[in-house]
């Protein structure tokens, strides 16, 4: 099923499965994960480059949820000092 | 697949999963005296403000969550959902079929002895076989059966029995219909056991009964025993929803043990909206009738009446109302979630595979609502099961100890962690980015926040009967 808005977009599709992805580098990364033995040599190196792209960004986002997860957890240590008696 | 990730890294995340356990156990532990204070005739034990408890609880989900998208090994989330015993080939067909005779007789024996002895048996709920086995049995611990261990409700179904041996199957059931049917079903038995006598008199019991029996067994034999009872039957519905919860499973291809909840990730067999509100509304009836029994639920239920408003059409209003909004959120956190994310799935798309994770949720609820309703009634229940033509002159009931109110927070919180895990290995299988995976869970996880908020206050409430019912 796709929307108007779809229709106008890329359709960037998976030669083994038929899946649709709206980016060249979602197919890659799908292929990678889902077809990893139908990969010819230059989409593994893609895949390889968009696995450690993606990589970088997951490390920047584990960061912030670390520094969430602190205030989470300094936040209601003060909490139930100042109220839990 | 490619493994590309060092493995300390992927021990940094099994690490911080078990450290989430570990502060899942101690969480509750800290909660767990408001909802023990709140529980017995004293305020004023209360060590936790209302509020704190409540934040903690869905500060739980969230932070769980958090702890959850540190995991990002494809191939160990896999591992966890993939991991079974079996399919065991011991399981002959001789043996299937014998056990298949033997839930058909039994399920007819209990049906008919429920109906029998709710007209002839003393007019008693706490002595009455019907009442007992229909809510201490059915509504508490056979569902608890069902996704604590297994799904053997196709077994034991007495209607299905009878419709079986029957011709069947004239008119091929609407599948644009879907499981809306169901829906309407569960919502119209919660509605019937909420507001009618059937769980104090046994007499009404039985005709609520034989009158389900007839409307069960006519729709089966006009579309079939499968469509009826895969679609419409809102008990079995109901029940089969649950028992996708359930570890141990016995099917074609034999005996099989997944984790607790792991099937939600794979099975992918719901596929519309129908199939999304079903599992919203065992959320949903749990939550309202965790509501209309509490002191404040109660003073509401009153407060809207005095102004002028029929005491059913509040009552009415809140339930369907209660559901609409429930389902509307979930939906609209789907919305978001295709909003937010670069992907051709819909909204709809989105709706329906995570729904399963909604169903941990429900267990979780159920267990909290109902396991210590059925611990405390469990020798009724026995004895009803192993006498059932004696009625008992004094029936036992055992009395909790107070920490069982903890339990219940505990099982709320259970129930959200494994649904958290259950949208997340779903997110995996679902987006070829990683980042998208671990994005597309936020709305959903801001919806399930906020029915862990909802269900905690509800579970810490004073109880009361409702009024004008």
């Amino acid at each position: 099923m796709t929307t108007d808005t779809d229709a106008t977009r890329d359709r960037h599709t998976c030669t083994a499965c038929g899946e649709a992805y709206p980016t060249e580098r979602l197919l890659v990364l799908h292929r990678g994960a889902r077809h990893p033995d139908d990969l010819d040599a230059a989409e593994v190196e893609a895949y390889r480059e968009a696995y450690y792209e993606e990589e970088d960004e997951l490390k920047s986002f584990r960061i912030r949820a670390l520094g969430v997860l602190v205030l989470l957890y300094f936040g209601f240590l003060m909490l139930f000092i100042v109220f839990a008696s | 697949m490619t493994r590309l990730r060092p493995t300390s890294l992927r021990r940094f995340g099994l690490g911080l999963l078990l450290a989430s356990l570990l502060s899942l156990l101690a969480d509750p532990a800290a909660a767990s005296n408001a909802a023990v204070g709140l529980a017995g005739a004293s305020q004023d034990n209360l060590a936790v403000p209302r509020w704190l408890y409540l934040a903690t609880g869905g500060a739980t989900v969230g932070a769980s969550a958090l702890l959850a998208s540190f995991v990002t090994d494809r191939r160990f989330i896999e591992r966890v959902h993939l991991w079974q015993t079996g399919p065991e080939a011991g399981v002959s067909d001789g043996v299937l079929r014998a056990l298949r005779v033997a839930g058909g007789v039994l399920g007819l024996a209990v049906l008919a002895l429920a109906v029998y002895l709710g007209y002839t048996g003393p007019q008693i709920p706490t002595v009455s076989f019907a009442v007992i086995v229909v809510f201490a049995g059915l509504r508490a611990g056979y569902t608890m059966l069902s996704y604590l261990v297994a799904d053997t409700w196709r077994a034991l179904n007495p209607w299905r029995t009878v419709v079986s041996a029957v011709p069947n199957g004239f008119v091929s059931y609407p599948e644009r219909l879907g499981r809306w049917p169901a829906v309407a079903g569960i919502l119209a038995l919660v509605w019937v056991e909420t507001a009618t006598a059937v769980t104090t008199r046994p007499s009404v019991l039985a005709t609520a009964l034989v009158a389900y029996s007839v409307v069960t067994l006519a729709g089966a034999v006009v579309v079939g025993a499968d469509a009826w009872f895969d679609k419409v039957d809102p008990v079995s519905v109901f029940l089969h929803f649950y028992g996708r919860v359930a570890p141990v499973r016995l099917d074609d291809d034999g005996l099989s043990v997944r984790l607790p909840g792991m099937r939600l990730v794979t099975d992918d067999d719901l596929t519309d909206l129908g199939d999304v509100a079903v599992a919203v509304v065992l959320v949903w009836e749990l939550t309202f009738s965790g509501f209309v029994t509490t002191e404040q639920g109660a003073a509401a239920v009153r407060w809207l009446a005095g102004v002028g408003l029929p005491p059913l059409f509040v009552y009415g209003l809140l339930y369907l109302g209660g559901f609409g909004v429930f389902l509307g959120l979930y939906v609209l956190a789907a919305r978001v979630t295709a909003r937010r994310i670069d992907t051709f799935e819909t909204p709809l798309d989105l709706a329906v595979k995570f729904a399963p994770s909604l169903l941990a949720i429900a267990a979780g609820y159920h267990l909290a609502h109902y396991f210590g309703f059925f611990v405390s009634l469990s020798p009724m229940l026995v004895h009803a099961l192993s006498s059932p033509l004696s009625s008992p002159s004094n029936p036992v009931v055992l009395t909790l100890p107070a920490w069982f109110g903890g339990l219940n927070v505990g099982f709320v919180l259970l129930g959200h962690l494994l649904a958290v895990w259950v949208a997340h290995s779903q997110a995996y299988r679902t987006f070829p980015s990683r980042l998208q995976a671990v994005r597309s869970q936020f709305p959903f996880v801001a919806v399930m926040i906020l029915y862990t908020i909802l269900s905690l206050w509800l579970i810490s409430l004073p109880t009361a009967s409702p009024p004008f019912l």
